[in-house]
This record gives C-alpha cells, sequence and structure tokens, in this order.
C-alpha cells in the first residue's frame, strides 16, 4: 500500500521538483505491480522504508522501531486516509462548482475555494430588523402569494423568485447574474423588493407604483438602479430624473407612492416575504430551492437547467 | 602520517551532503580525489588539451611529455623493468578483456579463477568458454574466504594456460599470496595475470619481485579520475600477443591489405586516448607515493581494528572473510540475519550521511554459491579517521536496535 501512497504524494510533489518526479515514476511502477496484484520487486518501497527510518531515528529511535514494526498497518492506514481525502476534496470540488461551497449549498462552513465565505453571505435581516433570526431550513414560497409582485416572463414553467433590496451590496451582485440567466432562458422571474436597508424603503412604493404604471419601465428602472451607485439613489430627485428619462410620468408614479392604498400594499408585499422566513438578501427560488447569498452565476444555472447548463 | 592535514586535500571531505558532513567508506567502489588530482586534470584542459604523439605543435608535445610522465610514475610504483609496460586502458575490466582476447587461448586450454571473483575477472572468461570452448576451473577458498594454497596446487594439468586472480577480494579483503601463486603457475608453465584492482591503491607492488605477467587496475579507486586504468604485462608478452582493440594510433603503417603494428605499448592503444586521465592517474599514483603505502595500510589496518572491534559482538552479524582485520585489507563487509542490506545502507546514509556499499558488490557468483543475499560493505582509506569508524558503528547499532 505504501507505493500507492507514495505516488500520489511524490505526484504531487514532482510538479515542484525533478527529484521527487523521478521517485513517483519509481513509485509508479511499483503501484502497477501491485495493482496486477504481484509483489512490488522495485525496492521502491524498501528504499523510501529506509529513507523514512533513517530521519526518523535521530529524532526517536523509539518511534522509528514503532514505525518499522508496523509499516505495512501505518500504510494502510494512509491509504485509508489518502483515499477518504480524495474523496472529500472530489466531493468537496463537486459542491463548490455546483453549490458555490465545499460544503453544500448555503454551507457556511470553511471552503479552500472561497475562504472568506463570499459565496454565503448575507445583508442580515436581524441587523436592522431586530427579528429572530431564521435558518435555510426555514425557507419557503409555499404561504406566499406572488401575484402581488412584479414578474417578467411569467408564463415560464421555470421559475426565479429573488428577495432583494436596492441598497444591498450583495444583492446588487446578483441580480444583474439573475437577469442575465433570466434573459437566456427564458425563466420567469419574480422580484421581491425588501429594503434590508431603511435609506431606500421608499423605493419600494416607487417600485410597487411604477410597475402598475409600465411593467417594462420597472424593469429598466431595477436594472439603472441595480447599475447605479448605491448612494444616488437616495434622493428623491435622482429617482424623478431616472423616470423621466425613461419616458414615464414622474410626477404621477410619484404620488401614487404617497397614495394610502399603496402603502397598505406594499405593507401586504412585506408581510408576504416576511412569510418566507426569510432571513438576509439576496434570497433566490429557483424552481422552489433556495439559494442564501451570492452565488457565482454557474451555480444559478446549474440550478436552473442542470450541471451541463453550459451546452444549452 | 597526519590525517587531519591530508583531509584537507579532499574537496569532497570539506563539503557536505544536507546538513551533514559525509563519511565516506565506499573507498572500495571508488576513492574521493584530492586537489593536486583534479588541478591536474583541469591544467590539461586548460592548459594543453590537445594530441599526443601525433601532432607537432607546442601543445602535442607539452601532452605527450605529461603522458610520458606519468607512464613512467606508474612504471616507477610497479618497480617494472620499462614504461613501455604499461598500457593505458579504460579501466581494470577492459586490461581483463585485453588479455582474454588477445592471449590466443583455444578450445581445451585452461584458466584458473577463485570462487569470489568480480564479475570483470569471471565474464571475461565465461564468455571465452562459450566462443573458444575454453575451461574455466574454480578454486575453491577455504572456509574464512582465505585463499586455499593447497587445493591451488591440485588444480593443475597440462592444459592449465592461465591462471587469473584477484589479489584483494572487493567482498572481503581478503589478498591471496601473490608470490606463492605466481611461483606454482609458473613452476607448471601457466602465465599469471592478477587482477590489482583493490590491491593498487593500498599496497605498494613490485611487479618484478612478483615476476607477475599481468596486472591490471583502475584509477578511480586509487585517488585517479575515472575511465583510467592500466595494464601492466611483462613486455616480452606485450611484444607476442595480438592487440584487442585495433585502429588510429596503433600502427606504424598501412596499405589496403595489411598494417604493420607499433610496439607495445601503442599498439594497444587504439584510438585518441584519455590524456585528461592519464595525467591525473600520474598526479594520483605520485600522492599515494608521497603519502606512502606503509602509512597507508598502517591507517586502514588501524580504522578496520576499530569497526572489527565493535562489530564483533552484534548478535546476528556475520563477517564476511576471516575474524583478524590484518587479513582484510580495508574492507568490512557483513550482513545481519534477517535485515535486508540495502535497508542499512540507505539507513546509514540517511541518518548520518555515512556512505557504504550494500549488495553483491559484482560478485554476484560468491553470494548465489553461498545463498546470501548481501552484505553491507565498509571499505576506508587512509583519509578515514577514528571518528568516522565510531560514527559508522553507532549508527550501525542504533539501526540494529531499530530493526
Amino acid at each position: 500500500m505504501f507505493c500507492i501512497v507514495a505516488f500520489v504524494v511524490l505526484s504531487i510533489l514532482g510538479i515542484f521538483s525533478a527529484t521527487n518526479r523521478a521517485l513517483a515514476k519509481e513509485s509508479l511502477d511499483c503501484v502497477f505491480r501491485r495493482v496486477t496484484f504481484r509483489p512490488c520487486n522495485t525496492g521502491f518501497d524498501e528504499k523510501m522504508k529506509a529513507k523514512i527510518l533513517g530521519t526518523v531515528i535521530t529524532r526517536s529511535e523509539v518511534a522509528a522501531r514503532l514505525i518499522n514494526n508496523n509499516f505495512e498497518l501505518l500504510s494502510w492506514i494512509f491509504f485509508v486516509l489518502l483515499t477518504a481525502s480524495s474523496i472529500w476534496t472530489a466531493r468537496g470540488l463537486y459542491l463548490f462548482y455546483a453549490t458555490g461551497s465545499c460544503n453544500g449549498l448555503n454551507q457556511s462552513g470553511f471552503c479552500v475555494f472561497d475562504p472568506n465565505g463570499n459565496n454565503n453571505q448575507v445583508s442580515a435581516l436581524s441587523a436592522t430588523c431586530k427579528v429572530t433570526p431564521t435558518t435555510e431550513k426555514d425557507l419557503t414560497l409555499i404561504p406566499v402569494d406572488l401575484t402581488v409582485f412584479p414578474v417578467k416572463n411569467s408564463p415560464s414553467k421555470e421559475k426565479i423568485v429573488m428577495i432583494g433590496c436596492y441598497a444591498c451590496d450583495y444583492t446588487r451582485q446578483t441580480y444583474p447574474m439573475i437577469q442575465t440567466l433570466v434573459n437566456k432562458s427564458g425563466a420567469s422571474f419574480t422580484f421581491l423588493d425588501y429594503p434590508v436597508k431603511t435609506k431606500s424603503d421608499y423605493l419600494t412604493k416607487v417600485g410597487y407604483c411604477l410597475y402598475r404604471q409600465d411593467a417594462a419601465s420597472y424593469w429598466k428602472f431595477n436594472d439603472i438602479l441595480f447599475g447605479a451607485d448605491k448612494t444616488t439613489f437616495e434622493t428623491e430627485v435622482y429617482v424623478q430624473k431616472t423616470l423621466t428619462s425613461l419616458g414615464v410620468d414622474a410626477a404621477k408614479t410619484l404620488a401614487c407612492t404617497n397614495d394610502a392604498k399603496t402603502e397598505d400594499a406594499v405593507k401586504a408585499q412585506m408581510k408576504q416575504i416576511t412569510a418566507t422566513n426569510f432571513y438576509g438578501t439576496p434570497t433566490v427560488f429557483i424552481n422552489g430551492q433556495v439559494l442564501v447569498g451570492p452565488k457565482p452565476y454557474r451555480v444559478y444555472a446549474i440550478m436552473l437547467q442542470g450541471l451541463l447548463f453550459w451546452l444549452r | 602520517m597526519d590525517v587531519k592535514r591530508i583531509r584537507l586535500d579532499f574537496p569532497m571531505l570539506q563539503g557536505s551532503a544536507g546538513n551533514k558532513s559525509i563519511t565516506y567508506l565506499d573507498n572500495a567502489c571508488q576513492s574521493l580525489r584530492p586537489k593536486q588530482v583534479i588541478d591536474a586534470i583541469n591544467s590539461y584542459y586548460l592548459k594543453s588539451s590537445a594530441c599526443s604523439g601525433r601532432s607537432m605543435h607546442q601543445l602535442a608535445a607539452e601532452v605527450t611529455r605529461g603522458v610520458d610522465q606519468a607512464r613512467g610514475t606508474i612504471a616507477k610504483c610497479l618497480n617494472a623493468i620499462k614504461k613501455e609496460e604499461i598500457v593505458f586502458t579504460r579501466n581494470t575490466t577492459e586490461g581483463i578483456n585485453l588479455v582474454a582476447h588477445s592471449l590466443g587461448l583455444r578450445s581445451g586450454d585452461t584458466v584458473l579463477i577463485s570462487d569470489k571473483e568480480h564479475n570483470s575477472n569471471l565474464i571475461p572468461w565465461q564468455m571465452l568458454a562459450k566462443k573458444n570452448g575454453i575451461r574455466v576451473k574454480i578454486v575453491p577458498s577455504k572456509p574464512d574466504n582465505t585463499f586455499d594454497l593447497d587445493a591451488y596446487r591440485t588444480m593443475f594439468d597440462k592444459r592449465v594456460r592461465l591462471v587469473s586472480f584477484g589479489m584483494t577480494s572487493n567482498l572481503d579483503g581478503v589478498s591471496i599470496p601473490a608470490a606463492d601463486v605466481i611461483k606454482i603457475a609458473h613452476q607448471a608453465g601457466a602465465l599469471v595475470m592478477l587482477d590489482a584492482a583493490q590491491t593498487a591503491p593500498h599496497k605498494a607492488i613490485n611487479v618484478k619481485a612478483l615476476d607477475v605477467d599481468f596486472l591490471a587496475f583502475s584509477g578511480h579507486k586509487m585517488l585517479g579520475p575515472s575511465g583510467i586504468g592500466v595494464l601492466y604485462g611483462k613486455y616480452s608478452l606485450l611484444e607476442r600477443i595480438d592487440p584487442f582493440l585495433v585502429g588510429g594510433d596503433t600502427v606504424s603503417s598501412s596499405t589496403y591489405e595489411t598494417c604493420e603494428f607499433l610496439p607495445p605499448p601503442e599498439k594497444f592503444e587504439a584510438g585518441l586516448q584519455d590524456y585528461a586521465g592519464i595525467i591525473g592517474l600520474g598526479a594520483a599514483v605520485k600522492y599515494l607515493q608521497d603519502v606512502g603505502f606503509d602509512a597507508i595500510q598502517k591507517q586502514e589496518l588501524l580504522i578496520n581494528e576499530a569497526i572489527s572491534a565493535e562489530i564483533k559482538d552484534i548478535p546476528g552479524l556475520r563477517l564476511i572473510g576471516p575474524a583478524d582485520p590484518h587479513l582484510r585489507s580495508g574492507i568490512v563487509s557483513f550482513y545481519i540475519d534477517g535485515i535486508d542490506s540495502h535497508r542499512i545502507a540507505l539507513m546509514l546514509d540517511q541518518m548520518a550521511a555515512v556512505m557504504v556499499r550494500s549488495g553483491q558488490h559484482c560478485v554476484h557468483s560468491w553470494f548465489h554459491a553461498h545463498q546470501i543475499k548481501g552484505t553491507v560493505r565498509a571499505s576506508s582509506y587512509f583519509y578515514t579517521t577514528l571518528e568516522d569508524a565510531a560514527l559508522f558503528t553507532s549508527s550501525l547499532k542504533k539501526i540494529i536496535k531499530v530493526l
């Protein structure tokens, strides 16, 4: 078993050193003999064992004796550990590719490919709304009436629902990717604006009124807001100018935002969003599967179109 | 002999392997080189790398002089009658092959060799047996691996044409009683060839006094460069035998049909020679003469005694050859029941940079006959110190405790 472990380790070390490359080649011959159920007679394992013992003996004779007496057993242990860690690594790679985290979808444990956990960050609801935090398991769309929210490509069977906030960094990172996916796939897209950051509260009402006034302009307005510097849309003047630039009657829209009915409708929307038990933005539902935090584009595409999304 | 001062001449002993300074105990395989030899080789390449003997310019004259001086130094060291008895070869193996292929041995002719010959002095005769039908007879050693003169005497018949022995065995360091061996062979009308690869570096050899017919040795075991060796042959014999390799520089003239060979040694030195090697070997022999063979032997014996005393009580350790270190030159060869010799050698290297040889030392035939897998061989030289010996034995004891 030793030569198999050595082959893997030396092959990796061989990338950086010619000496180890030669040893890896030697170990390969030994591996070949072992996998064909023949004894390793290349002397490789003997040589490596002697080298290991020669190093250990200078530090501890007891340890050297222990290694010598249990060399085959230790080789097996290392082989099992190597196999397990290889499988674990392969699983981690797959999960990272498919979900954006080595530990699985929305799992925030350490991942070497995303050491800062950026793919699971959220603008947390609890930070501003003082609500009891929920978990990913609590998230659901079942009790939610999605008809009260803006929707694009509504007839499609593929459904993407996104809870986001104009002023939240992670939503701003995700929204353009979701739009690209929606445009490419033709999936239905429902946007649930939940102003986690209080400065953008009034935009929810603007969005509500604009969507009812002109749905196409609403989506363009969203695109502009998610593309703009977030400090700019804290003022009503900016919103007014943007609406005007879209050819929308800005005065009418802004008047609508002051209507009591709008207030009630927006409150009803917030109630619906809260019913999802979401705990931060962005939260994206793709055909019922929930993704919390800004994932790489491929993760959303895989959820919608499968692992081979790039072939479509 | 001031060993500490001598060691300063050897750059390899000043360097280090990893973070440890080296303890070199593989001198039976190859010795280290003093800077005097390295300088001589460098000098050829830096100042006079030209042909010897052929061209007329001053560089060629300098090389010719260098080669001639080296030949003279070696002839003097061996106490040869004339320097033309010294033929430069690549190594001992080539010297033995030269004799084997030039002597004109025919079917039925017998060659005597010992039971512990290096492959260099076994395979050429095996090949001749297959090719020409000669007979190869093996002279058995005594149980302690020393030479059995009585058994040797009984091997002679009218068909023994040549006796070819290793003068000192690379397996165990045991030397044969060369003078007696030669006398008996000559009385029986046979020629004697001695493989002196393990003798020439350690002892003074007097070819005239020994009356040996051929004697071969290598440069790399006696401080000289690798790839250069010497075949000594009595001039009358060299004149009589045909050359082994032929071509450039071996003839005085040629026509399309025939050629006229030069006298020895030129007729045996075909093609452009290793001039740097020859000059380097000359410098090596001079260095050894300056140190003195008596001093060399004394130091080697001191080391062998120290090692032998330390290892004699190690359980399971089996020494090859006689227990008396006086009979084993600078070699201590042993195996330990149940422990692979390569493992011991590798561990010695890894843990303490002690460099020894392990395996069958090109004497496979002896190992097969005795059903021994291999031995660890520690071989000292005059630059080996008692500290080296102590490090070797203490490391060996540690290894045995662990294994």
